[in-house]
């Protein structure tokens, strides 16, 4: 019974290997008719071709949602929880920093010791994220009620422009 | 600048008009004239007068982050409808959906404005309340963004002593007037009988509001997108309107 299938298993594997090869000779034949009628143009007449198409702009179909959501950083994120993300204060407020990091929310960091005057607004600084909604369901309440805020921890500056001014000067 | 009240004068050729469903055994004869398939050529004939459709693509929504919504848990079961699905817990907003509905707000939008309508935003969002001011300043409209007194709407002639016109349409950026409770001026417009387009996000309620625009409502960036929008919108049918009354003027 096995030496049967194994009989079968290889008759098939002929068989496909056969019609690879059947399908790879056609291939073959018809590559060298097309390289023969092509080898007719000369190269001028070719470059002339190249060169009258090369500012063409090629109307690609507009992106759907699926596929800009597919390939968005929210999804190369995965589990948000963790990860760490650089983002962009666009806010101060004595202490406090409001940084924005792409998301729908922003995050409100207290200012570190270390380097404290080049936390400015416009400046970029590393974050990782705790959690991207500060919302939870309180007893007694049908909803969850939401800060609108993100909750994250300031790790490091990326770029300040502050610091960019004292290199110039 | 602009001025409101349309004058329109009566043709003299007034077309009759069809009575497509009445039980006569002959429908009544029309004699159509040069005017009159002028006349028919009115801006609501055509479902999209102002080309709000080229104001923007679905990319530039996903762009200013107008797909992201609220956790699942404040989510209100209205908002379901208009959801593309839940990543990690934090809801996704279809933005076809999205932008079939932003389309419908801003050529309603545009019409009010040719017809030389009051429009006033609203938003009570303190993040945003800037630029929806500074919007309003731009195209010429109003906005409130400040505290809501209970009878500006339906006790307006009593609370500003005189004959007050109300907005002919309120636009609201943020239909939540914080996070527990909804804006008064949504139900005080559906009880005047003033239309509203509104920005719904996943917490909100949709259901009183004329055209809603599901989509995110906190971003700064989504809020810049939409009053960008709505003043193109308006800035276009107020030149439309600006070019009839003139053309107006010429024929008489």
């Amino acid at each position: 019974m096995s030496s049967w299938i194994a009989i079968t298993r290889q008759l098939r594997q002929t068989k496909v290997m056969f019609s690879r090869n059947i399908c790879r000779s056609n291939i073959c034949h018809s590559e060298n008719v097309d390289t023969n009628s092509a080898d007719k143009v000369g190269g001028f007449a070719k470059a002339y071709e190249k060169q009258s198409h090369i500012l063409d702009v090629e109307s690609t179909p507009p992106p759907t949602f699926a596929s800009l959501l597919r390939n968005s950083k929210l999804v190369d994120l995965g589990d948000p929880v963790g990860k760490i993300v650089v983002g962009k204060i666009f806010h101060v407020v004595e202490d406090d920093l409001y940084i924005d990091f792409g998301w729908k929310f922003h995050c409100v960091c207290p200012r570190p010791s270390i380097r404290a005057e080049d936390y400015v607004r416009g400046a970029r600084v590393r974050i990782q994220i705790k959690d991207l909604e500060l919302s939870s369901r309180f007893l007694g309440s049908s909803t969850d009620l939401t800060l609108l805020e993100a909750d994250c921890k300031l790790l490091s500056l990326v770029s300040s422009p502050v610091k960019s001014s004292e290199k110039t000067t | 600048m602009y001025p409101r009240i349309l004058i329109r004068k009566l043709k003299p050729n007034a077309s009759i008009f069809h009575r497509s469903n009445s039980t006569a055994a002959q429908p009544l004869e029309q004699s159509k004239t040069n005017e009159e398939i002028k006349s028919a050529k009115s801006p609501l004939d055509h479902p999209d007068f102002f080309q709000v459709h080229n104001l923007f693509t679905v990319k530039d929504l996903f762009g200013a982050r107008v797909h992201f919504g609220h956790k699942e848990g404040s989510l209100n079961e209205l908002m379901a409808p208009y959801l593309y699905g839940s990543r990690q817990g934090h809801l996704i907003f279809d933005l076809d959906i999205t932008a079939e509905h932003l389309r419908k707000a801003l050529n309603f939008t545009a019409h009010i404005a040719y017809r030389g309508g009051i429009i006033c935003f609203f938003n009570r969002n303190s993040l945003n309340a800037h630029t929806v001011e500074k919007t309003a300043l731009e195209c010429g409209e109003y906005a409130h963004t400040r505290f809501w007194k209970g009878g500006i709407f339906t006790n307006a002639n009593h609370q500003f002593g005189a004959i007050t016109r109300l907005p002919d349409l309120c636009i609201f950026l943020n239909t939540q007037n914080n996070i527990l409770n909804q804006h008064t001026a949504v139900r005080d417009s559906a009880k005047m009988l003033i239309p509203t387009v509104g920005i719904v996000d996943t917490n909100c309620n949709p259901n009183l509001i004329t055209y809603p625009v599901p989509g995110n409502d906190d971003t700064p960036a989504a809020i810049e997108l939409y009053c960008n929008l709505f003043k193109s919108a308006i800035k276009r049918g107020k030149e439309a309107r600006m070019k009839f009354l003139q053309e107006n003027e010429e024929n008489t």
